[in-house]
């Protein structure tokens, strides 16, 4: 294996390929940082592109565009609130809070690193134990994924901020996720007859919305105080910092290549589970949502990493992980190749040569991001006036160009008044979001456990892996209400 | 009398003349069109098998009319708003939609507001064997599966992508012709359900037989039955529905339709421009490499239409019953 990698990395640093792959990166740099163009967009625009290639250097480029626009997205999620991807929601939770207080270079040193760690453990992992890690994936079937999704949600009970709006954001966004055909039957569910609604509401006009464009309304309006931030020095090996949160990033690392392995959840998913983790064995959960060093590391390692889990199923079995792994699923086919269980021995050159790029892309996020991040800090310096409408015109774009669909545009901006309003009552928006992404996985995959099991609930506890998950997530419930109960009434016993 | 004779013969010369100018106008349309540039609406995501059909025809298209084309993605309701769209396209010819077998199933589940009288089918280009595909480990042949099926009733269980898919409809149709109890639960994702065989959660699933080649190669997953009349040359040990007395033979097909308005002139020149593009060495090479080749695709206008209508009528008769 050793020797394969190394002439994988031997092709990697042909002078064309090496070419190829930096521009990939730079491709995916600009790609990712722009809202609402994502890493699935980029790679169907270059498609064509790749036909006429070789197809290891065409699934290098493919592959390095992947591997670099879920870093990128941090960038914008830290300086304007506008998350570049999906799977960069959970960083601007911290990371634009740094930005307000005038620490903006500081928080894009952490999401830097910690991208760079997550790929990196997320591609050793692809590298070494890509045969063994598949048969894990298929060992996660609808009672394991609905075990996941209910520990995603418990979170809720220990986010910051009042209980009950935490609750409240939580059902709302998994009322949004109800909204479409019926993932089982096919009946539709709160459409209104419009077929724009027959899929259900997109993630990405919601995020934009509630998170960009609500910000950029604050803004205008005035009621925004902000660090004035003349220089940006980022600083990317930091040791205090990185002291702080070690234990962040090798935890978030670790869940974000096992969350990403798992077909039909990507690297969204893994982000925001990591971050509910890193909130609920923090020793100060208060401190997320305004300005954490850990809210950064946290779902930036996670979603680097699972980044690159999402390979594993996909080389290994010929299942895609995410949405932009089906795409390179169906780029593997155009090109002749045939993807499935014996594709690691049929084209082990290919996916060698694959597997290093990945490895050398991850330097290449350390070396080029501060010089690539310049750019946009020195945006900063620009005029709100100017900036703000730049802002929604690249949400207005990237979100149309989503489903080329102008109803998501429309969407996108009544997400935005939401937003804005919600924010004003102290909000949480976090459980809006995480309530969207985890309430589909949960329902649909409670009623395919039932219809497996003709609807004995017992399933969940002969299987050990769902078994342990719902236990898990039953006792940190239960210790979620018990000991805030418990202390109030040692407050009360001392005060009498 | 003379004059009579003459305002008669003037008359039906008008009218030869006016049926004549009529009929040049509309050649004359067929033989200016494509008057501008191509629009492709994909009813499907992009990089699926529906995307990836209608960009490799683009740019033989672009040839042989001599003109450009844009592609569009509707995956939006399972391509509905593609359709529908089409549907409300000037009738020029000049929007193409790239639709899967999808389109009637989703028209049969009610899912699909754009009917076949507002649509008019072009040609279809693939099709694709629809097949059962198992464990081999648990099943090694159709016999076993059956025999299993026969003695747990209501044990076994298909997996597929939504209620309203191509596979749905192969699950129902097989169950209502073999008469087993089975149970079918719907995925998002065809590589969830794939896993989910393979990890010896469900007992099988309804696939094309195109995209289980590596894995019968590996022994993870074999096809035990196609739907087809006669065994397929490739696959000589694979039994088919027809020998065992089920007239099941449907698969996932993908074909060209446009605005049902659109003149026969234009309609007639973007069949034969296809069909063009069919004969050519470079699709029929597509074909082979993404393993499409195994059944003749190609089927004109009006027996795609008849088609068409017939398994409608089949599907809505197998979702009423259920």
């Amino acid at each position: 294996m050793l020797d394969s990698f190394l002439n994988g990395l031997a092709v990697v640093f042909q002078p064309m390929n090496f070419l190829l792959l930096t521009s990939a990166v730079f491709i995916g740099f600009i790609g990712g940082a722009l809202p609402g163009i994502s890493g699935v967009i980029l790679v169907v625009i270059l498609l064509p592109v790749t036909y006429g290639m070789d197809p290891t250097a065409a699934f290098m480029l493919l592959t390095a565009i992947y591997g670099s626009t879920v870093f990128s997205g941090l960038i914008t999620a830290i300086l304007y609130r506008a998350p570049g991807t999906p799977e960069a929601v959970m960083t601007a939770f911290d990371g634009y809070p740094m930005t307000q207080q005038g620490q903006a270079g500081k928080a894009l040193g952490i999401g830097v690193l910690s991208s760079a760690i997550g790929g990196l453990v997320g591609t050793i992992a692809l590298i070494i134990f890509t045969p063994m890690l598949a048969s894990v994936a298929l060992k996660f079937s609808s009672p394991e994924y609905f075990a996941l999704a209910v520990l995603g949600l418990t979170v809720v009970a220990s986010l910051g901020g009042r209980l009950i709006y935490g609750l409240i954001g939580a059902c709302l966004g998994l009322f949004i996720a109800t909204i479409g055909f019926d993932p089982l039957t096919g009946t539709s569910r709160y459409t209104f007859g419009t077929l724009e609604l027959a899929e259900g509401v997109g993630l990405i006009p919601v995020i934009v919305g509630l998170f960009a464009i609500s910000e950029v309304m604050k803004r205008a309006l005035g009621e925004e105080t902000h660090q004035p931030l003349k220089k940006v020095s980022i600083r990317i090996f930091d040791m205090p910092i990185l002291r702080k949160i070690g234990v962040t990033l090798s935890r978030s690392s670790l869940l974000g290549v096992v969350i990403g392995i798992l077909p039909g959840i990507g690297a969204s998913t893994a982000a925001m589970v990591s971050y509910s983790e890193a909130v609920r064995w923090s020793k100060t959960p208060e401190q997320f949502g305004k300005g954490a060093p850990e809210g950064i590391a946290a779902p930036e390692a996670a979603n680097n990493a699972a980044a690159m889990g999402a390979l594993v199923p996909l080389f290994a079995l010929g299942i895609p992980g995410s949405g932009t792994t089906a795409i390179i699923l169906g780029a593997f086919i155009m090109h002749g190749l045939q993807p499935g269980p014996m594709f690691m021995v049929t084209s082990s050159d290919l996916v060698y040569a694959v597997f290093a790029g990945l490895f050398i892309v991850n330097f290449m996020i350390l070396l080029f991001s501060k010089p690539f991040i310049a750019l946009f800090t020195r945006l900063l310096n620009i005029p709100y006036s100017a900036l703000g409408p730049i802002i929604v015109m690249c949400c207005i774009i990237g979100t149309y160009s989503v489903r080329n669909s102008m109803f998501d545009v429309w969407l996108m901006l009544g997400f935005g008044v939401l937003g804005f309003l919600l924010e004003k009552l102290k909000f949480p928006l976090v459980s809006i979001i995480l309530g969207l992404v985890l309430g589909p996985i949960a329902e649909s995959e409670l009623r395919r456990t039932l219809a497996m099991s003709r609807g004995d609930f017992t399933i969940f506890f002969e299987r050990p892996i769902s078994a342990t998950l719902i236990v898990i997530s039953i006792l940190l419930l239960t210790a979620a209400i018990v000991v805030p109960l418990r202390k109030r009434a040692k407050l009360k016993a001392a005060n009498t | 009398m003379f004059m009579k004779h003459s305002l008669v013969a003037a008359s039906s010369l008008g009218l030869a003349l006016v049926g004549y100018a009529s009929a040049t106008i509309a050649n004359e349309a067929a033989e200016d069109y494509p008057t501008k540039p191509l629009q492709f609406l994909v009813a499907a995501g992009a990089g699926g098998g529906t995307d990836n059909f209608a960009r490799t025809v683009k740019p033989m298209l672009e040839e042989v009319l001599d003109t450009r084309v844009t592609v569009v993605n509707l995956p939006a309701a399972s391509g509905a708003i593609a359709h529908q769209r089409t549907a409300n396209s000037e009738p020029d010819g000049h929007t193409l939609d790239f639709a899967s077998s999808t389109l009637v199933t989703s028209l049969a589940a009610g899912q699909n507001p754009t009917g076949l009288d507002e649509l008019t089918p072009v040609a279809r280009m693939q099709s694709d064997v629809m097949t059962l595909i198992v464990d081999p480990e648990k099943y090694p042949d159709f016999e076993s599966f059956q025999k299993h099926a026969e003695e747990n009733p209501g044990e076994v269980i298909i997996g597929g992508t939504h209620a309203a898919s191509p596979d749905r409809m192969a699950f129902l149709s097989f169950r209502d012709a073999s008469g087993l109890d089975i149970n079918f639960i719907p995925y998002d994702e065809e590589g969830s359900v794939s896993a989910n065989v393979m990890g010896g959660n469900i007992d099988g699933m309804f696939g094309e037989i195109s995209s289980t080649l590596s894995y019968m190669e590996s022994g993870e997953m074999m096809p035990i039955l196609v739907f087809a009349e006669e065994r397929l040359e490739n696959f000589p040990d694979i039994p088919t529905t027809v020998e065992h007395g089920w007239d099941l033979t449907d698969g996932n097909e993908r074909g060209i339709f446009v605005n049902a308005d659109t003149p026969e002139a234009i309609l007639a020149k973007i069949e034969s421009s296809l069909k063009e593009v069919y004969d050519s060495d470079a699709y029929q090479e597509y074909e082979e490499r993404v393993n499409l080749h195994y059944r003749e695709g190609w089927l004109g206008s009006e027996e795609y239409r008849l088609q068409l209508e017939e398994n409608l009528e089949n599907y809505k008769r197998l979702l009423e019953e259920n």
